[in-house]
């Protein structure tokens, strides 16, 4: 089975200097993966080259068997969705109108979302337990709210693949464990692919299906969490993360210093 | 709760609307009246039923007023829509056309014209049409050399035209002979509807609504324009293609008003703050709304300019008055206001 995103022997960088190099990495339908490294190691640099926002120096990345490394801006967006660190400031909108972001690439350079497209954006708010706030201006809502609103524009963009670079790092802990469990219960549901950069490891424990661990660039190894036992875990967080022991408990592993 | 916040915003926009459009009518009927020569209600009546009034009367009101009239409301809204369009997409309440060195372009097309061919009104508007375009092709040939995405490029790109164009225009002064040229060069930076004839509104009208009518037709790219890059693009708009059209069209708008007028000051930047404080909105209908009070903006400051003084006074003089105070306004409600 072809899987919905699959990178093959990715190189990139900025200019001349090459960051991410000869990278294959592939998410299936419904599965949620977790890119982990620390500062510098190229994780936002492939998943910018993914996204096409950094120009691909070699390699592949195709969505459903389709090369769109060449693609332009409106072709990818249909391909796939981004979620950014922080969110733009955007000021004078509505949370509805952000929402309705999120069809610009269905839509025609000149048209505007109609009333069943409306609908749509507010049941996706609804579904994020924002039905209420519809109307609200968006610089009001707090910032755990202000990424929901944003995941709910990624929705309605309606990508397979959902690409996300540490959406969660303006949040606290209960935002952030909030944020997350939406995002894993739509890629689940809905079957969508989700790779997603998280500085944390114990979120990506907690949250995703597959761990894919890089360092200089590279990724150094996968860790599928349900079949993975806790030393396969522990040995190959250990490769970043230095001097660790996972511990388990009863909802699964968490990751301490040794 | 959101039903009822949602229906007290609806009447809230309604009402700008309203009180805008309104004082909008009055004010263009009012510039029709008010002049050296003044017509009174009555008159413009019978003018338009078809009634009885001298001829002079007919002639100025066809002419002169209506085409000034037109005029004032054409260049109030198209500087606008323009500096809304701006503020919204470089992301800075302080931007405006001139950003990206329209002005100082027709300014030193405007100067070249009156020195190196002559003083002719036709020429000096050719002139400081296709500098304003010029400048702004300028501009983004040098972004696109530098294969920059990021919008502040574009500013860098501004602030360099501009200052090859001011100093190309102190040469130009320094050789313009100094009773003539020099005089004709200043007056020109200093805007006025005092020339304005139906034929010149006529004659920019075409581009003016390519201009206006094609902002209008993208607003939705220029809201997706407000977010960074990598969001946008991310939500499938073509930057580079997107943006270039956004200011190809601003820049034909601009340059359209500013080649009869000269510059205005000031119009620009306070309209789509005024418009913003009313609606408390940043969007399409920001958008509107400030090219409604453009208009406005631009009416009363050219009625006044035709009568407070026995001479007429610059346009820009008096957009200058009204901008201060709002400005100074703005500035002191800013705190946490949109940054």
């Amino acid at each position: 089975m072809t899987p919905l995103l699959s990178v093959e022997h990715l190189t990139s960088g900025y200019g001349r200097r090459t960051v991410v190099r000869d990278v294959s990495l592939s998410v299936q339908r419904g599965e949620f993966c977790a890119l982990l490294g620390l500062n510098g190691c190229g994780k936002s640099t492939l998943l910018k080259s993914i996204c096409g926002l950094i120009p691909v120096q070699g390699g592949i990345c195709a969505v459903e068997g389709e090369d769109c490394t060449h693609f332009h801006e409106r072709q990818r967006a249909l391909k796939m969705s981004y979620i950014p660190q922080r969110g733009s400031p955007i000021a004078g909108k509505t949370v509805l109108d952000v929402v309705l972001m999120g069809y610009n690439a269905r839509l025609h350079l000149f048209e505007s979302p109609g009333r069943s497209l409306k609908q749509q954006a507010l049941d996706t708010l609804g579904q994020m337990g924002l039905g209420e706030k519809a109307d609200l201006d968006y610089a009001e809502l707090s910032e755990g709210q202000k990424q929901l609103v944003i995941l709910a524009r990624t929705l309605v963009q309606d990508a397979p693949v959902m690409l996300m670079d540490e959406p969660d790092s303006a949040l606290d802990f209960v935002n952030r464990n909030m944020v997350l469990h939406q995002i894993r219960t739509i890629i689940h549901t809905q079957n969508r692919g989700g790779l997603i950069t998280l500085h944390d490891p114990n979120f990506a424990l907690a949250y995703c299906d597959r761990l894919l661990m890089m360092k200089n660039g590279s990724i150094l190894t996968q860790v599928p969490l349900q079949t993975a036992g806790r030393d396969e875990i522990e040995s190959a967080l250990s490769q970043i993360y230095g001097e660790i022991r996972v511990l388990q408990h009863p909802g699964g592993f968490v990751m301490v210093r040794a | 709760m959101a039903k009822q916040s949602n229906l007290a915003h609806r009447k809230l926009v309604t009402a700008a609307f309203l009180v805008v459009g309104a004082a909008l009518a009055a004010a263009a009927l009012g510039s029709c009246c008010v002049g050296k020569y003044p017509i009174s209600l009555q008159e413009i009546g019978r003018i338009l039923t078809g009634g009885e009034v001298e001829e002079m009367t007919r002639r100025v009101f066809w002419n002169l007023r209506l085409s000034r009239t037109a005029m004032a409301v054409l260049s109030g809204a198209g500087l606008g829509l323009a500096g809304a369009v701006y503020q919204i997409i470089f992301k800075n309440p302080l931007a405006s056309p001139d950003i990206i060195g329209i002005s100082s372009g027709a300014n030193l097309g405007a100067a070249a014209a009156i020195v190196a061919v002559s003083g002719a009104m036709a020429t000096v508007a050719a002139g400081a049409f296709l500098g304003g375009l010029l400048a702004v092709a300028m501009v983004m040939l040098l972004v696109r050399a530098t294969r920059s995405l990021s919008t502040s490029t574009y500013v860098l790109a501004g602030i360099i035209i501009s200052a090859v164009a001011n100093a190309m225009i102190m040469l130009l002064k320094y050789y313009a002979d100094s009773d003539s040229e020099l005089a004709a060069i200043e007056y020109w930076t200093m805007g006025s509807l005092a020339s304005v004839t139906a034929s010149k509104v006529l004659t920019i009208l075409p581009f003016w609504l390519v201009g206006f009518g094609g902002l209008l037709l993208l607003h939705r790219q220029v809201g997706l324009l407000s977010l960074n890059e990598e969001e946008c693009r991310m939500l499938g708009v073509r930057l580079r293609p997107i943006r270039r059209v956004i200011l190809l069209l601003s820049t034909l708008l601009v340059s359209s008003v500013v080649s009869v007028t000269g510059l205005i000051s000031f119009t620009g930047l306070i309209a789509p703050h005024i418009a913003r404080v009313m609606i408390r909105r940043q969007n399409t209908q920001t958008m509107v709304l400030s090219a409604l009070v453009g208009a406005l903006v631009l009416l009363i400051a050219d009625i006044l300019a035709r009568s407070l003084y026995a001479a007429e006074l610059p346009l820009s003089i008096l957009t200058t008055v009204i901008g201060v105070p709002v400005l100074l306004w703005f500035m002191c409600k800013r705190k946490g206001e949109i940054a």
